[in-house]
């Protein structure tokens, strides 16, 4: 049985649409389309630069279409959520009126059976144009364009869009079975052979580039020493949850190890945490444990099983013999 | 077969800002690329690879981005490729077109690095877009702080760095942070970011681009007959090392310790302190300085702080640091390292301008990235190679 984890992570982000790009996007709010001319062709959409001598172009806009004919197309049978229209359509290659370019764009006809090379396509244009490609929802058989009247075009500089990614992992046989043994409470670390380190989940040896396998298995103490920390004031940006300064510590596992990086330190004040410091790990209840974090990008995280790591009240450590073990 | 002599006969970088909402990704690295083409007197078809270098594509959401750019530097038919190695990639790309001249793979050259922090959120994209992001600053923190317990140096002296790079970047018309009222004092009062490092001993976030072009023997001659001294490489080498193990030395990396004995013995120098008279050095957080004059063996361990306090990498002083104003002036991430590289370059050149350091004849830039584990350095000089 392979154990797969999955993680979801979402950016925002916000473009710089450049003077080029800014124009054509600003033309589309007003429903019209421009291309570029390069040469003696004209460039559909605009780009900043002859693709082929790498000249800049100078800013000669051309207006073309709305109506275009297919040159070349592909058809999408099953549409998944990532796709811009949620029934059957085709991708497809448009020359619009007046362009020597293909323009790459959404085909909506209803049917394979209706598309074909050569026919003749217009824009279906959103209700209400925002200054992006999909302000232009799809082509259309036709030669009419569907859609609002047009207005005034907006001034469109940046444009802010989401990101999301979704990773899958399947666990490597290292992380399943380190997985595993969180998952029962006991920290898992492999010891080289060969210079009697300890590395958590990572199924080889960092320096020494030798495998290491359950034969080199053993476990761990969940408790240690604050080797270094930082205590972060929050800036804020998406997603951001800390709004006061927030503690991040080293660990070094008791017996030095191995360092488990960027850990909490629970039931004090960040003030109080020290380098020396004597902690031991407060574990989720085992129902909450969950290898969500793991992935087989990285190596044994600890996140997911244990909460963050408490302070025991032994006498510290000296600093120096830890302070330099941070990751 | 001997390495083919490696000139840096052209050099631009853009306006490094904050927010350069006036240009694409494309026409960013455009700004760059042709100041260094016209630099170099050269025109686009003279070019024949382009190396482009940058940090995680995460950080604009453009992935790939050197398919995207291949237009806007007259890539249309020629060798585009992309180096990314965290931090020091702008670096990398520098050493990386050096070598496909070295090789005599190719003669003139075109490297490019870039980064618009606008376009994303660095602390975000490095946190992996969840809560509680250390952000670089968080990472190196700790390291700072075991620096300074370990050599005992005084507080002051990451205050006096940030402000001896802000002040250098006042002679620097390309630089983003241009401080004129920088003190100690508001290094010292203003926000504990990272303790132990004030908002002020960071780095900013910045949109840039730097851009060099490299060419052979042969064509490093002709510009220097023509009046427009080139500047001959002596030396490049990357390192890294393991981000993470027991026994890793994280305040004088071995990786960059090696990486900087490599450089030298290129170069043919034994006493670098003595034989090097300017350096940019990557210091996006004060302390990163002495770390590194200790870490390059540019001190004795555990005196590189004594150095500085004693004016010694000030702009006029001995051994002058970063009077571009650094990374702590301009943080355009990808193109930072080449900012370094290219820096470096000017000042063997003679053509930095207001902060240019008299008499510098032999120049060394270094950049580093990630866990400070990624390392890339040249020495570049006045005089070609000898030999
Ligand atoms: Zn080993």
């Amino acid at each position: 049985m392979s154990t797969q984890t999955s993680q979801t992570i979402q950016f925002p982000y916000k473009r710089t649409l450049g003077p080029v790009i800014g124009r054509f996007f600003s033309e589309l709010t007003a429903l019209r389309i421009v291309g570029i001319r390069c040469g003696d062709r004209v460039v559909v959409p605009p780009m900043e630069y002859d693709p082929q001598t790498g000249e800049q172009l100078a800013e000669h806009y051309v207006e073309v279409g709305p109506a275009g004919t297919v040159v070349s197309w592909t058809w999408v049978p099953e549409p998944g959520p990532h796709h811009p229209l949620d029934r059957p359509f085709a991708y497809a290659l448009v020359k619009l009126d007046g362009a020597d370019t293909n323009l790459l764009h959404v085909l909506d006809t209803g049917g394979e059976d209706t598309v074909s090379t050569g026919m003749r396509v217009a824009p279906r244009w959103r209700a209400e144009p925002v200054g992006r490609i999909d302000d232009i929802e799809a082509f259309v058989p036709g030669e009419t364009p569907e859609g609002p009247t047009a207005g005034e075009p907006a001034d469109v500089r940046t444009m802010e869009f989401f990101s999301t990614i979704t990773y899958t992992d399947v666990l490597s046989p290292t992380l399943e079975r380190y997985a595993a043994s969180m998952r029962a409470g006991v920290i898992t670390g492999q010891r080289c052979p060969r210079c009697d380190r300890v590395f958590l989940g990572r199924g080889y040896c960092s320096v020494d580039a030798l495998r290491l396998g359950p034969e080199h298995e053993e476990a761990l103490p969940d408790h240690g020493v604050v080797s270094n920390y930082t205590i972060v004031t929050p800036t804020p940006y998406p997603g951001q949850k800390e709004t006061e300064p927030f503690a991040r510590a080293s660990v070094v596992l008791h017996g030095d190890e191995m360092v488990v990086s960027q850990q909490q330190i629970i039931g004090v004040p960040v003030a109080d945490i020290r380098v020396g410091m004597r902690v031991k790990a407060q574990w989720f209840p085992e129902a909450e444990r969950n290898a969500a974090e793991i992935s087989s990008k990285g190596w044994g995280t600890v996140a997911g099983f244990i909460e963050g790591w408490v302070p025991t009240g032994e006498p510290d450590e000296p600093a120096e013999q830890f302070m330099d073990r941070v990751f | 077969m001997a390495h083919e002599p490696v000139a840096v006969v052209g050099i631009g970088q853009t306006k490094h800002k904050k927010r350069r909402d006036d240009l694409s990704i494309a026409g960013l690295v455009r700004e760059a690329a042709q100041r260094a083409l016209d630099d170099a007197r050269l025109t686009w078809t003279d070019i024949d690879a382009v190396v482009i270098g940058k940090a995680p594509d995460i950080f604009e959401g453009v992935m790939k981005p050197e398919l995207y750019l291949a237009d806007a530097l007259g890539g249309a038919g020629k060798p585009v490729f992309r180096v990314h190695t965290a931090g020091s990639v702008g670096g990398s790309t520098a050493i990386v077109a050096s070598h496909l001249v070295s090789s005599r793979v190719h003669t003139r050259v075109l490297a490019v690095a870039w980064e618009k922090q606008s376009e994303g959120n660095a602390q975000f994209g490095l946190g992996g877009g969840k809560s509680g992001s250390i952000g670089a600053g968080g990472a190196f923190a700790p390291w700072i702080r075991a620096y300074i317990r370990k050599s005992g140096a005084p507080e002051h002296i990451g205050w006096q760095i940030a402000v001896k790079d802000r002040q250098n970047a006042l002679r620097n018309p390309y630089a983003h942070l241009h401080l004129k009222d920088i003190s100690v004092e508001k290094v010292r009062e203003s926000p504990m970011m990272w303790d132990p490092l004030h908002f002020l001993e960071s780095c900013p976030s910045s949109d840039g681009a730097g851009a060099i072009v490299l060419t052979d023997k042969a064509g490093g001659l002709a510009a220097a007959a023509d009046g427009r001294p080139p500047a001959w490489v002596l030396g490049t080498s990357m390192r890294s090392e393991p981000s993470s193990f027991n026994g890793r030395d994280p305040i004088r990396p071995q990786a960059g310790v090696d990486c900087a004995w490599d450089v030298y013995r290129q170069a043919g120098i034994t006493d670098p302190r003595r034989e090097i008279d300017v350096a940019e050095l990557y210091v996006p957080f004060s302390w990163y300085e002495p770390m590194w004059l200790e870490g390059h063996d540019l001190a004795p361990v555990g005196e590189g702080w004594k150095m500085v306090d004693r004016g010694e990498t000030a702009f006029d002083g001995s051994f002058p640091v970063n009077p571009s104003g650094g990374v702590l002036s301009s943080n355009p991430i990808g193109a930072s390292g080449m900012l370094r590289f290219l820096e470096a370059a000017l000042q063997v050149r003679g053509a930095a301008g207001e902060h240019q350091v008299d008499g510098a004849r032999v120049a060394l830039a270094q950049a580093y990235g990630a866990a400070a584990q990624y390392f890339a350095m040249w020495a570049v000089g006045s005089e070609p190679p000898s030999g």
